[in-house]
């Protein structure tokens, strides 16, 4: 990616005029007309009632779908103009995904699923064993390195899926309810370990949630209601020790 | 990587890939032993044909074949058994007096080919004390003996021991007869020679035919099949004068059975092929299905279409690779083994068999070579039948592949 | 009727699977009536080849001619047995011929042949005689002239408008000459059928043999060969016990011979054929199973008694197994038309050897509607004898365990 043309500075995701329809017997406009500007090291939570488009916009600056009309910037590159395939590269280079389940390749340890990206992109291999061992380590699961995702409790496998998020060294990370299938305890200790990340190595997280006490951590939270932007609202976030 | 990971999804669902590897060695052995089945029927039917009937090549005067007639006995007939018997490539061979008459009995009477032979030379090139149901077969020294098939004996209402009266015109154009008693009954598998040949002693026949001691017809078995056609033309060279055939001239029905054999087996390989590569596709489309969360998932995190597209086929050819050994031991096993037991058919097929009591243990057999080409022709199919599954999972939408999780 | 409509439900709610399912029957009945056709096309058309040449389909006789084929064995001429030959459904067409021995000479060779007095402008229509001939011109009725093989004209040295001597026997041992200019000469391909015949119009021929009216066969086609044995035991119980009718497996019983002995051979092949079939529908039926656990268990756990559950899913294969065998049928039907409309031509020797024989270098593939139904029934008791295997895993089916996954 062409990193020189910073033509918004430190805008990392910059979309216009966002929209998507379903086509059904009713059309469903999922996401409405979304203007959103997102600068590097934002921690940003997106809420909203279920429907209300969290996933659609998600998927939508993931480049997982395309939108029915408008435009969706990651630095200076329009990612609607990418073809099918060429944008299963750019995720590869410049975005990492978390998702609510099925994160892991199966068959895979937790150091496998890590290496994982990184083999696609091809890096070698004494950086991998490195990396691997540093983002591990920053998600607490050193001494797993070698289990599968079925020796791993709910919670590890999302740390797991973090720390495989940033193995890419992605522009952003995408996270669809992270914390949907875990109990509160695990749900705050996987949010801290974000926030962790984002405080001291400056990732970027958008992620969408109705868990309040998630929206509790984020600096930015973006209410979204029928599709259309809500609120937006700033705040601090004071983090608590891990 | 992902050679390591297609290896570790195929130990996943065992049951699927068992499916998988369990079809493909299903496939490999079907093949082999349909080859080695049909190459064991032609080689019977070749055994039954040459063996015990025409032998690999007959030796005639020239005029002979044409008319039948006794008086072209091949010259010097003993001299040539000579040569014939102390030449390196024959493994056996035999004279016979021939001469076409009627056989008379009290009842009724039938048209004959009267075959005069050496008991013991006939037996060892053609096996014919074998084919005796009832009574014995011909001992040298004979006098006035005959073996005739059950199919004529039952035509004429003659038994053992009973006494038939054969004749036939000599070289001269006269018509002699002798009186005959039956001896040995006998039972071939070709009905046609079971209705018309009778066996008796060449002395007896030649004296008859006051023809001295000449033949009119000679078989003989070569040691080395593969040499057959330069043996031939060897002896073409040798006798310019007699008509040297082998057994694809003398019987053009067993070319064309061969023949027929070889092309009908080509087609039913690509039908076994077919159905091979569609439990395949069948069930890798199930694991393509069953997968399609971790398949978008895979797209999300920035598996590209190549990687998917090979990590599929290549899940595909390993499983090919476990099965390919089981397959092929399982088939050399059968073969093997039915190879050295037989396999009856009239077990299978009575019907057909207790009508004609011919010959029905066939022993497959099959060369190293063929099992290589049937390897070979599965992997293929397998290969092929995994493109479509592994095209369905490029087809995968991952939006629709998340929205499952 | 709750199962039966639980049942049907379930297809319809997995369409997916029903589809795979019924998929692998679809193609294992394709796949079985498309072999069986070939096969069945293959041995019928060897055997309506060599029957319409050699005997025809069935061959009525003066009662004893069969044993005794002599010219004192004939029948008059009977417009009333030909109408009630012609009358059965099964049968064409009635063809009149006078057969029997004698002589045949040029000015200095002699061989015996056989001499076939015909029907010109009926062997035309329908054995097509007079598309073998190599040289000159068809006879018709009212001529005096006689067609000959080819080998007999080389062998006597004549040629088209040279005369051939004949000598025989005529009826009640009235002696048989004549002299007839050669009006064309037949090739038949096969050396053996070459080799000495003679055909004459039918009066001529009568006239030769003194056997004025006399037929030695009335040879009857029919529409259907497969029925020729019901046939003919048929029109036999129609005439008087003077005559005999009979059927080319008594007339031919060396070819009934080898094509008894084939169908025993395909017997193995079908039997492989149908292990690979079993198996696809097995592989599938079994991933069915374990994909449906889960269902199952909650099922159970929800008070449905394992007998219920195991009778909804025995129907659902009966369902399946029953679609996938009509369609499979359904469109077996164009398959297999179409290869009966084109048949596959085979190459290189094998053409040669048809060739040879006269025949057409084709695979054919048969229509008889008994391999439809035969093959579809053998698929569909596969099927259903395999979805013993879901109730058994039901039986034994634990309703925790199956959930926990």
């Amino acid at each position: 990616m062409e990193k020189e043309h910073h033509n918004h500075g430190n805008c990392v995701i910059h979309t216009e005029n966002l929209t998507k329809v379903y086509k059904g017997v009713v059309p469903v406009k999922a996401v409405n007309d979304v203007h959103l500007h997102i600068e590097k090291g934002e921690f940003t939570a997106l809420v909203g009632p279920s429907g209300s488009g969290k996933t659609t916009l998600l998927n939508l600056i993931g480049g997982l779908d395309t939108p029915s009309s408008g435009k969706v910037w990651i630095h200076d590159q329009d990612i609607t103009q990418l073809s099918k395939n060429k944008m299963i590269d750019f995720r590869l280079q410049n975005i990492g995904f978390v998702f609510q389940a099925y994160n892991l390749v199966p068959v895979l340890t937790a150091k496998e699923n890590i290496e994982f990206v990184m083999l696609l992109q091809k890096v070698p291999q004494a950086q991998r064993d490195q990396r691997v061992h540093q983002l591990l380590g920053e998600v607490g699961l050193l001494e797993q390195i070698n289990k599968k995702p079925s020796k791993l409790s709910g919670g590890q496998q999302q740390r797991v899926a973090v720390a495989r998020a940033l193995a890419s060294k992605p522009q952003f990370v995408l996270a669809d309810e992270p914390t949907a299938n875990l109990d509160s305890k695990t749900a705050e200790n996987l949010l801290d370990i974000m926030l962790k990340l984002n405080q001291d190595e400056g990732v970027t997280f958008i992620f969408s949630t109705h868990d309040q006490r998630v929206i509790d951590r984020a600096r930015r939270v973006i209410t979204l209601v029928d599709g259309a932007i809500a609120s937006d609202e700033r705040k601090e976030v004071v983090m608590e020790a891990l | 990587m992902l050679v390591q990971l297609a290896w570790k999804n195929i130990w996943r669902n065992k049951v699927r890939s068992g499916i998988v590897i369990a079809s493909v060695a299903l496939g490999l052995w079907a093949g082999s032993f349909i080859m080695a089945y049909a190459f064991g029927m032609i080689d019977q039917r070749l055994k039954d044909a040459i063996e015990t009937e025409i032998s690999h090549i007959q030796i005639h005067h020239s005029d002979y074949q044409e008319d039948n007639d006794p008086q072209f006995a091949i010259s010097e007939s003993p001299q040539l058994i000579q040569t014939l018997t102390d030449h390196s490539s024959v493994r056996a061979v035999a004279g016979r007096v021939l001469v076409f008459g009627m056989i008379n009995s009290p009842n009724t009477s039938a048209g004959a080919k009267l075959i005069g032979i050496d008991p013991i030379v006939e037996n060892r090139l053609t096996k014919l004390e074998e084919l005796i149901t009832e009574g014995e077969y011909l001992n040298p020294g004979d006098r006035n003996k005959i073996i005739i098939g059950e199919k004529l004996a039952k035509k004429l209402k003659v038994k053992l021991r009973s006494k038939v009266v054969l004749t036939f015109q000599d070289t001269n154009k006269d018509i002699v007869a002798g009186a005959f008693r039956i001896k040995g009954i006998y039972k071939s598998h070709n009905s046609g020679i079971e209705g018309l040949s009778i066996y008796t002693s060449g002395e007896d026949l030649s004296k008859l035919l006051g023809d001295g001691a000449n033949y009119h017809e000679m078989a003989l078995l070569v040691k080395d099949t593969e040499a057959l056609e330069g043996f031939q033309s060897e002896l073409h060279q040798m006798y310019p004068e007699l008509t040297i055939e082998s057994w694809k001239e003398l019987s053009p029905e067993l070319s064309l059975m061969i023949e027929t054999m070889d092309q009908s087996l080509i087609i039913f390989l690509i039908i076994i092929l077919v159905a091979l590569s569609f439990g395949i596709i069948n069930t890798m489309l199930m694991a393509v299905l069953e997968r399609v969360r971790e398949i978008g998932m895979l797209m999300a995190i920035g598996m590209n279409k190549p990687r998917l597209f090979k990590m599929i086929a290549l899940e595909t050819i390993f499983m090919v690779m476990i099965a390919a050994p089981v397959g092929l031991l399982l088939a050399y096993g059968t073969i093997t083994y039915l190879g050295k037991y037989g396999l009856d058919l009239s077990s299978i097929y009575a019907e057909g068999y207790a009508q004609y009591g011919f010959k029905s243990i066939i022993y497959p057999n099959l060369a190293g070579e063929h099992y290589l080409r049937i390897m070979i022709l599965v992997l293929i199919t397998a290969v092929l039948s995994s493109i479509y599954p592994a095209l369905t999972a490029l087809r995968l939408d991952p939006v629709t592949a998340i929205r499952k999780i | 009727m709750m199962i039966l409509k639980l049942a049907w439900r379930n297809l319809w709610r997995n369409r997916k699977r029903t589809f795979i399912t019924s998929a692998s029957v679809v193609f294992a009945v394709l796949l079985a009536i498309f072999l069986n056709s070939l096969k069945e096309g293959i041995l019928q058309k060897m055997q309506e080849n060599v029957v319409s040449f050699y005997s025809g389909a069935i061959q009525l006789h003066q009662d004893g001619y069969w044993d005794d084929q002599t010219i004192n064995n004939t029948f008059e001429v009977s417009e009333t047995l030909s109408k009630k030959m012609v009358e059965h459904e099964n049968v064409t067409s009635v063809i009149p011929r006078l057969e029997s021995f004698a002589l045949t000479a040029s000015e200095e060779k002699a061989r015996g042949s056989l001499i076939i007095s015909i029907d010109p402008s009926k062997e035309r229509l329908i054995t097509r005689i007079d598309q073998k001939i190599v040289a000159g011109e068809f006879i018709n009725e009212n001529d005096q002239a006689a067609l000959i093989t080819i080998g007999l004209a080389n062998y006597l040295e004549l040629d088209v408008k040279d005369t051939i001597v004949i000598i025989g026997q005529g009826y009640h041992g009235a002696s048989a000459a004549g002299k007839y200019p050669i009006k064309g000469i037949i090739d038949f391909a096969s050396p053996q059928l070459n080799k000495s015949m003679v055909y004459l119009p039918l009066k001529e021929g009568q006239w030769l043999f003194g056997a004025t009216n006399r037929l030695s066969a009335l040879v009857i086609q029919v529409n259907n060969i497969n029925r020729s044995e019901e046939t003919a035991a048929e029109l036999d119980k129609l005439v008087e016990n003077e005559y005999e009718v009979l059927d080319w497996s008594t007339l031919l019983p060396e070819l009934d011979q080898i094509i008894e002995g084939e169908r025993a051979e395909n017997v193995i092949f079908l039997f492989v054929l149908y292990l690979l079939i079993s198996f696809g529908i097995f592989g599938t039926i079994l991933m069915m199973t374990i994909e449906r656990k889960f269902e199952f268990g909650v099922l159970v756990a929800i008070g449905m008694k394992k007998l219920k559950l195991s009778s909804v899913v025995v129907l659902e294969n009966i369902f399946v197994s029953l679609m996938g065998a009509f369609v499979g049928t359904l469109l077996s039907i164009p398959l297999v038309g179409y290869f009966n409309a084109y048949p596959i031509r085979v190459t290189g020797e094998l053409k040669e050897a048809y060739e040879n024989y006269g025949f057409d270098p084709v695979f054919y593939f048969s229509i008889e509607p008994k391999i439809f139904y035969s093959q579809t029934l053998v698929v569909l008791i596969i099927a259903l004898v395999l979805s013993i295997y879901p109730m058994l895993k039901i039986n034994r089916l634990d309703a925790v365990n199956a959930m926990r996954d």
